[in-house]
């Protein structure tokens, strides 16, 4: 993508998120009805998204070229859901996913 | 209501702010060194920050980019990841709204998972609006910062970081578990299971629209659950860390 796009991106993805951030503080009091019928798809929309971010990056690896299934990669991530499900913050699951990568990767 | 008060409230929210930065700096190392191998010059990759100011929505937009992923995709996606922006935004309306847009504005830019977290529990409602309003530009005027600093140091450290560290799988395990997170009740768990089987299914679908595909099913499964009518939505977001 060439820096024009990027800056492009950006900008319309930054003032979409802060669009979003404002919304309700600015229409307060008319939005209430509206907030009932999408309060379901709100709360689902967060694990879909991610899953479908990391589910494919995690099982494929892209570096050889084509999309090949890496074991090493699935089992960091194993590893760092079952730390993430142990641990709430978010740092410690990567560390662990990222160890357990650079070693499978030593050993092989 | 006197100053020396607010000035009290401001320096708590401050200061109950801080233990959080350990989440937040990591992340913040990531986005910045991340951008960097992606080949982005540092005033792109802080643009970008400001802009965002969303460390999910950043790191989604990266793995797109690396991916290839058109324009649009990658525009709706950053987007959409902050949808639950929505929820703090309808949290805090009633505080917010009363103030000119000057100050309305400008803190509405700075809401954020930690805002949320810090400010929306049980005890901080009890105080007074000017008491809460000013804990709250504490917490969010101290979390800007941290999250902007911790970005420059990775930006600063992402050029040393040699490339078989394979740094860039950082990002889906961060998203793994901001995943693991998220998922409070059974039927987030089959959204998830949904939505990534069909993310790998229909991978190879043109302009990455597998990836929304795999949304609109997980989504959609989960409307179908009859798990689903009893909703606790705001729950689950408090937890995530950026």
């Amino acid at each position: 993508m060439d820096t024009l796009s990027l800056w492009l991106l950006f900008i319309l993805a930054g003032f979409g998120t802060f669009l979003i951030r404002l919304s309700f503080i600015e229409l307060h009091g008319s939005t209430q009805k509206l907030l009932e019928r999408s309060r379901n798809i709100l709360a689902l929309l967060p694990p879909a998204i991610l899953a479908a971010l990391c589910i494919p990056a995690i099982i494929f690896s892209h570096s050889s070229g084509g999309d090949v299934i890496d074991i090493t990669q699935i089992s960091a991530a194993v590893g760092a859901i079952i730390v993430s499900i142990l641990s709430r913050n978010v740092f410690w699951p990567i560390a662990t996913g990222m160890l357990i990568l650079w070693l499978l990767r030593l050993v092989t | 209501m006197s100053f020396g008060n607010h000035r009290t409230q401001f320096w708590l929210g401050v200061r109950n702010l801080l233990p959080l930065v350990s989440g937040v700096l990591p992340f913040g190392l990531i986005a910045g060194a991340q951008g960097v191998s992606l080949g982005m010059t540092p005033e792109t990759i802080m643009a970008m920050t400001l802009l965002f100011f969303a460390g999910s929505a950043q790191l989604a937009a990266y793995q797109l980019i690396q991916d290839n992923a058109p324009f649009v995709i990658i525009l709706v996606t950053s987007i959409v990841v902050n949808l639950r922006f929505a929820i703090y935004s309808v949290t805090f309306a009633p505080l917010l709204a009363p103030l000119r847009k000057h100050q309305r504005w400008p803190i509405a830019y700075l809401l954020s998972d930690q805002v949320y977290g810090l400010c929306a529990i049980p005890e901080q409602m009890a105080k007074s609006d000017g008491e809460r309003l000013w804990y709250l530009i504490g917490v969010a005027s101290s979390m800007w910062l941290s999250w902007v600093l911790s970005v420059v140091a990775g930006v600063a450290v992402g050029a040393s970081i040699p490339a078989e560290w394979s740094l860039e799988f950082t990002i889906p395990l961060a998203f793994l578990a901001m995943l693991v997170a998220t998922i409070t009740r059974p039927v987030m768990l089959v959204v998830a299971i949904i939505s990534g089987s069909c993310a790998v299914l229909f991978q190879q679908l043109p302009y990455n629209s597998g990836f929304i595909v795999a949304i609109v099913a997980g989504v959609s499964v989960g409307l179908l659950m009859p798990d689903n009518q009893r909703t606790e939505p705001t729950k689950a977001h408090s937890e995530e860390k950026c």
